[in-house]
């Protein structure tokens, strides 16, 4: 009983789930040949020297010859102590360099979730209130575009457009620019724009449709004969229930997105950020930071979800901690 | 009737919506007036407009689709042409209602005391410590228990009664000079329902307020009413002073509501056919398609202008009007119906006390 | 889309109840088994009997090869046929009311015509067009109707005026940088889309409603744990942790296909369980387990159709998150580069993007299209199939 002990059991329940999560990437990894390894065996091969030998030596190095259980602990071990190895392609510790493209990606992450938290739900109470009118067409249209388009592909429509023919934006990311400036501002607009487009559209369905419903409740009959005014009654008694089930949405898109679009969003506008260092890392084959930055969206994932619950249960006045 | 001028009037009120399949006329032509300190019920059965009348007084239902007219005045100001926001400082603070659904009436994630507060904040100048003091007040006048510590509490940490309890505190706090209860007890059992009752017949005396009370308890009636609005279809078919109509119920509907109820010698079961299409109502009387003493005059023309049978009394029927002969209803059980001026003769009505 | 949805066009067989332990086979399940057989000997054939360069149909001289995936695909179509469309048929009152339900929403009858469209391209094409060649000579042809400045395609199919080169019907939607015809490409785009549409929605269905029904019907600490490892597979970030897949082992459709399905049940799983639970509760699953209804039975009976409405509208909402996935991946360049899907495609003319846009826009629109299409669709179902919903989501 009590938030507190609901709160304790779902932390310790995201910690299972991540634990779970690092077995399964260490299982996947064991399971198969070790890149690395593979190619100092092929190197060798080139070099004429004995294949063999080479993976011998390259799987002492990587400490590959140890039980699976010491390797497993190991590896535990380091993900939770965060150490992650070293990134051979960037010559830098995997943490450092995770540490240092989450400052890209936040750049426009946060922009991008104000907006749908603050857009979204204001559209989508706006339309419910409009119901069936040309406005309520029009966002329920662009709601449609919105989740149906593809980001990356919109980003490139976007980037040939304003880049390429308006020539408004600049079509390769600058690094140099203040996070504060202007020309930062222009360059993250389209980004933001295209991610923004992918996950308010859902937002705005849920939030007008259970609008809709609550708009119609007999606690609105009370509010009016309250003399609350029209706006006050959607800021208050619309609003606040309708965020209970958006919740759920809003930390659903913002984090399906995160997984998955900004990844191709980042590679789409050259911005340096998480996603374009996994990619990176997959294209040069360097598997400390292939991991790195997959167990960090993973992480990503588990906190969400934890996030997405805890929210929940804190706006719904009804949910008893027992229940769940 | 009082002297001078009553504290709501209502007259010709209607109301229509515009639906899909036409215009539906919910509240046709309806009059009444309520006086400070009185209580007056609207009776009638489910779907005969009674509580889109109430509803219509100080505009809660939505419009479009739907569409008030007639005059309602309330202390002399005509309520349906004034501004929306003259309007609204009139709402919960000059005029309250109670809804007949205390657990859909609230709003399930704000506490009780916002709830209770939201109207002194938006009429009053009020602090927060004072909006707190006054619903704490209240609470307790209502009869919530340790009234401080539930004043943060959820609606669904509340039974029904008590959410009921609340629901008038939260109509009380802005010290209305008039109430309108629609149905308040329905949804509750019957040993809260007498409690929420005399809890609302003593704050009516505490606060001297108007009550207009809609029912389709006709017992409920008995307990507390000073003058009835028998409603059917839209239509007012009979209103005046409950003792005169509970002793001498002239219209034929109201005669089959009373012999509805078995504690006025009634056989306790319902009145026979449905209530009419709202989208398309029968000529002449409403009620005539199930009225026993329906003549051809009844089903042709308009609803009959009301006829005032003794002072105070209206009723609107083919049989008292211009050419008609009252005597046809027999009232067996009610006395002899058509001799106006004597309604002595039942024995079996109880006093209406209140 | 599902299979598995039929007993809800297919009513209610209740004398089913009553042959308690016989299995009678339905016209349905003699078809599926006929129609399976040959597919199933062919498939043996293919692995077993012939090289795996060989081409499948060299018997009769069709130089066609077949991969696991193929195999899976008509598979999945027989079902599709003998469980869905077929009930459909069978039932033609019932049809015909969930067509008339389905009528009213206009932009989901245009979402089906064009999802009708990509279906037939996707299984027709490939048979009658031969696969886009490479032809360099051709390439960078403009889309019939537009035009080009002469110098951007290597000599111009159409004609040349003032210096324009103009699109021709041969290549009506253009040619890629290699000169291949995209329109081709498109086409052939369909039945990839399609095999990921068919395969994984099997997939998800099958493994969703056994797993929701044996966690429904175990009750207990088996049902706990069942449904937390549900929470696991809804919060997995399957788009990532494909990507190491793709990284340790490489793989092509296939493992695509198993991977995104492996790790999309869950919600179904999840919806097929509270159903189940509730459904056990009614009065008219008591009484036929009182008159010796197995549970196979009353799953097969009850809640199967019960559920089926909701799963199709699920599963229909699934599929363009899978068309999606396998364009990013394309996209990235890290899928196979040899499945001529419309990610490759939007992939390989990115670079041309300032002076070639037809070869991104193409693909990129049909693709936005099919996945509107699959939305548009999923509304009207929840519309159609639910009608005490409708209220709120219209």
């Amino acid at each position: 009983m009590g938030f507190g002990r609901y709160v304790t059991a779902r932390v310790l329940w995201a910690g299972v789930v991540s634990l779970i999560i690092t077995t399964i990437t260490f299982l996947l990894l064991s399971a198969a040949p070790n890149p690395d390894v593979q190619r100092a065996a092929t190197q060798a091969a080139l070099q004429g020297g004995d294949p063999a030998e080479a993976v011998e030596r390259a799987r002492e190095l990587r400490g590959l010859d140890e039980p699976l259980y010491v390797r497993y602990f190991d590896f535990v071990q380091g993900v939770y102590t965060l150490d992650w190895g070293w990134s051979s392609s960037r010559s830098q510790p995997v943490i450092e360099a995770v540490g240092n493209a989450l400052y890209y990606t936040a750049q426009y992450s946060i922009p991008w979730t104000i907006l749908t938290v603050i857009l979204g739900p204001l559209v989508g109470v706006y339309s419910a209130a409009n119901m069936y009118s040309w406005r309520d067409h029009a966002a329920t249209g662009f709601a449609f575009f919105g989740y149906a388009i593809p980001n990356f592909f919109f980003g490139i429509i976007l980037l040939l457009i304003f880049g390429v023919w308006l020539e408004v934006i600049p079509i390769v990311y600058n690094t140099d620019v203040a996070v504060f400036s202007v020309e930062n501002a222009i360059q993250l607009a389209i980004p933001v724009f295209v991610l923004v487009t992918g996950s308010i559209g859902a937002v705005m369905r849920v939030s007008r449709n259970e609008s809709a419903e609550f708009q119609n409740a007999d606690f609105m009959k009370t509010a009016k004969a309250k003399g609350v005014s029209p706006l006050r009654a959607y800021a208050y008694h619309v609003m606040r229930p309708t965020l209970v089930p958006l919740s759920t949405t809003l930390v659903g898109q913002l984090l399906a997105l995160f997984l998955g679009s900004s990844l191709l969003v980042e590679v789409v506008f050259g911005i340096p950020g998480l996603g374009r260092l996994t990619f990176e890392a997959l294209l040069s084959q360097d598997t400390n930071l292939v991991l790195g930055t997959t167990l960090f969206f993973t992480f990503v994932a588990v906190v969400g979800n934890l996030i997405e619950d805890l929210v929940f249960t804190v706006l719904d006045p009804r949910i008893s901690y027992d229940d769940r | 009737m009082s002297d001078g001028q009553p504290l709501l009037e209502v007259e010709n009120l209607t109301t229509t919506f515009s639906t899909e399949d036409g215009t539906l006329t919910a509240v046709d032509g309806v009059d009444f007036s309520v006086d400070t300190g009185e209580t007056v019920c609207i009776v009638g059965e489910s779907g005969s407009g009674k509580t889109v009348a109430t509803e219509s007084i100080t505009k809660i239902i939505n419009t479009p689709p739907g569409k008030i007219e007639g005059t309602v005045r309330y202390k002399g100001r005509d309520l349906l042409s004034i501004p929306g926001s003259e309007l609204r400082q009139i709402r919960g603070n000059e005029i309250a209602h109670i809804f007949q659904n205390p657990q859909e009436a609230m709003n399930h994630c704000y506490t009780v005391g916002w709830q209770i507060t939201e109207a002194l904040q938006i009429h009053q100048d009020v602090s927060d410590e004072e909006a707190r003091t006054k619903a704490v007040d209240l609470m307790d006048r209502v009869g919530i228990a340790n009234a401080s510590s539930r004043f943060d509490d959820y609606p669904h940490e509340f039974s029904g009664g008590q959410k009921q309890r609340i629901m008038i505190a939260m109509a009380l706090v802005g010290d209305p000079d008039l109430l309108i209860a629609d149905e308040p007890t329905t949804a509750l059992d019957v040993t809260v329902q007498a409690q929420i009752l005399e809890l609302l017949d003593d704050l009516q005396d505490e606060y001297g307020m108007g009550i207009l009370f809609v029912t389709h308890d006709l017992g409920v009636v008995a307990q507390i009413a000073d003058r009835i609005v028998v409603m059917y279809a839209g239509k007012v078919m009979e209103r005046g002073n409950v003792l005169d109509i509970f002793d001498n119920p002239t219209h034929p509907y109201t005669q089959q509501l009373l012999e509805c109820l078995p504690e006025f010698g009634g056989t306790g079961g319902g009145i026979p056919g449905t209530l009419p299409d709202p989208h398309d109502p029968p000529d002449g009387c409403r009620f005539a398609p199930r009225c026993e003493y329906a003549e051809e005059a009844c089903r042709t023309g308009e609803q009959p202008e009301e006829v005032e049978i003794e002072p105070g009394q209206w009723v609107s029927c083919v049989h008292y009007g211009p050419g008609g002969d009252p005597s046809v209803i027999g009232g067996e059980e009610f006395g002899i119906a058509g001799d106006t001026g004597a309604a002595d003769g039942d024995s079996e009505v109880g006093p209406a006390d209140d | 889309m599902a299979t598995e949805g039929s007993e809800r066009f297919d009513q209610v067989d209740w004398s089913d109840l009553s042959r308690s332990g016989r299995f009678d086979l339905s016209i349905n399940s003699i078809g599926m088994l006929l129609t399976t057989l040959p597919l199933a000997l062919l498939a043996v054939y293919d692995t077993q009997f012939i090289g795996d360069r060989t081409p499948t149909f060299e018997f009769i001289g069709l130089d066609r090869t077949f991969e696991a995936v193929d195999f899976f695909f008509i598979f999945t179509l027989f079902l599709a046929f003998w469980y869905l469309v077929l009930p459909l048929y069978q039932n033609p009152r019932m049809t015909r009311y969930y067509w008339k339900e389905f009528r009213r929403n206009r932009p989901a009858v245009v979402s089906m015509v064009w999802l009708g469209i990509v279906f037939v391209g996707g299984i027709i094409g490939p048979l009658v067009m031969s696969a886009p060649q490479q032809e360099l000579l051709v390439a960078y042809q403009p889309p019939v109707f537009t035009s080009v400045v002469e110098s951007t395609p290597a000599t111009c199919v159409g004609e040349v005026m003032n210096g324009r080169c103009h699109g021709t019907w041969e290549y009506p939607l253009g040619t890629t940088n290699a000169g291949r015809d995209v329109f081709t490409m498109i086409v052939y785009g369909m039945t990839i889309s399609m095999q990921i549409a068919f395969i994984t929605t099997t997939i998800v269905a099958t493994i969703g409603i056994t797993f929701g029904t044996l966690s429904a019907y175990s009750g207990g600490w088996v049902d706990e744990i069942m449904m937390r490892f549900v929470d696991i597979i809804l919060s997995f970030p399957t788009f990532l942790m494909f990507l190491l897949i793709l990284y340790i082992y490489g793989g092509g459709l296939g493992m695509f296909i198993v991977v995104f399905s492996l790790f999309a049940w869950g919600g179904t799983a999840r919806y097929v369980r509270s159903k189940s639970l509730s459904i056990s509760e009614e009065e008219f699953i008591k009484a036929s387990r009182i008159s010796g209804a197995s549970t196979y039975q009353v799953i097969r009976g009850h809640v199967v159709p019960n559920v089926a409405s909701s799963i199709i509208t699920q599963l229909t909402l699934l599929i363009p998150g899978f068309l999606l996935f396998e364009a990013q991946l394309a996209f990235l360049g890290v899928g196979d580069s040899t499945v001529p899907s419309w990610g490759q495609l939007i992939s390989a003319g990115r670079s041309d993007l300032s002076y070639a846009p037809w070869i991104v826009l193409a693909p990129g629109i049909v693709l936005f299209l099919t996945i509107l299409a699959f939305n548009f669709l999923g509304d009207a179902l929840l519309d159609a199939l639910n009608p005490e919903a409708e209220a709120e989501s219209e």
